[in-house]
């Protein structure tokens, strides 16, 4: 299973997507590796490289997007077709984005039980993070948010 | 009783059947029936935006609301944008509530629908 995404230039963004491919193993999907089409490492080919050096035969490309938007009706099947020039043994499937899954409202109302009050929210959400690297191209960089920011 | 209104913030799409998609999941929100009022604000591309949405949610007399961004990733819009859009509409209305929580990316729900997604698209269980 490989999990794509479309990548940021925020710290620790692939973060999240780490985290759902370490709850994916199973004895179904002994390979689940994340790959991003921007941006972040790995590459949607490193992703599929490494799928590859791990023994898959089959690689079921799952979407981390909510909307079949263009990145995934356009530019990822534009990226599909040149892997499966490199890996013709390799047999490739998509699944479809998360759309209108209706487990997206038990998502929403799991995340509305924890939802703090504002001030408290706001400062929960600038506890240090080990991952931010205080890169100047990241949006937050210097910024309230910024979980280094001298501002803090 | 103090009424509640869960607010779920969305980016917005200009694609007209991504929007249909979050009110169809609105829909289930609002078929559970635990909070008084459901509704969408759209940072982009779409109406109401957040502070007309909170505006509209207190003048339909909410005194709480729980903001969730409806979001796979943390990025500017959940770490800036969507606080400090958040923090305006709490001194507009110093009487109302407002709460906000984790985006709903860091839920194990989106987990099982990522196996779910995999499962349907290669047609066996798994």
């Amino acid at each position: 299973m490989l999990l794509i995404s479309h990548g940021s230039v925020l710290c620790g963004a692939d973060r999240i997507l780490e985290e759902h491919a370490a709850r994916l193993g199973s004895s179904v999907y002994p390979i689940v590796e994340i790959g991003f089409l921007n941006y972040s490492a790995p590459s949607f080919e490193a992703a599929v490289a490494r799928c590859h050096e791990h023994g898959a035969t089959q690689i079921v490309i799952v979407p981390y997007f909510l909307v079949a938007g263009k990145f995934v009706t356009a530019d990822l099947p534009i990226r599909i077709g040149a892997a499966r020039k490199q890996f013709p043994e390799l047999q490739f499937t998509v699944a479809d984005a998360l759309l209108d899954a209706p487990e997206l409202a038990t998502a929403v109302l799991e995340m509305a039980d924890r939802a703090v009050l504002l001030p408290q929210a706001i400062r929960a959400a600038r506890v240090p993070g080990s991952e931010c690297q205080l890169r100047p191209d990241c949006p937050l960089f210097n910024s309230m948010a910024c979980p280094r920011s001298s501002a803090r | 009783m103090t009424q509640t209104a869960l607010l779920v913030i969305v980016h917005g799409s200009p694609r007209e059947e991504s929007n249909d998609d979050v009110r169809r999941v609105l829909d289930h929100i609002r078929e559970g029936g635990k909070y008084d009022q459901v509704q969408a604000a759209f940072l982009d591309c779409n109406e109401p935006d957040i502070p007309t949405a909170v505006r509209q949610c207190v003048e339909a007399g909410a005194r709480r609301i729980v903001c969730v961004p409806y979001f796979l990733h943390s990025g500017r819009h959940v770490a800036l944008d969507i606080p400090q859009i958040l923090q305006q509409c709490a001194s507009t209305f110093p009487h109302v509530e407002i709460f906000l929580s984790p985006l709903i990316g860091s839920s194990a729900v989106i987990s099982q629908i990522l196996r779910y997604r995999a499962r349907q698209a290669v047609g066996f269980s798994g």
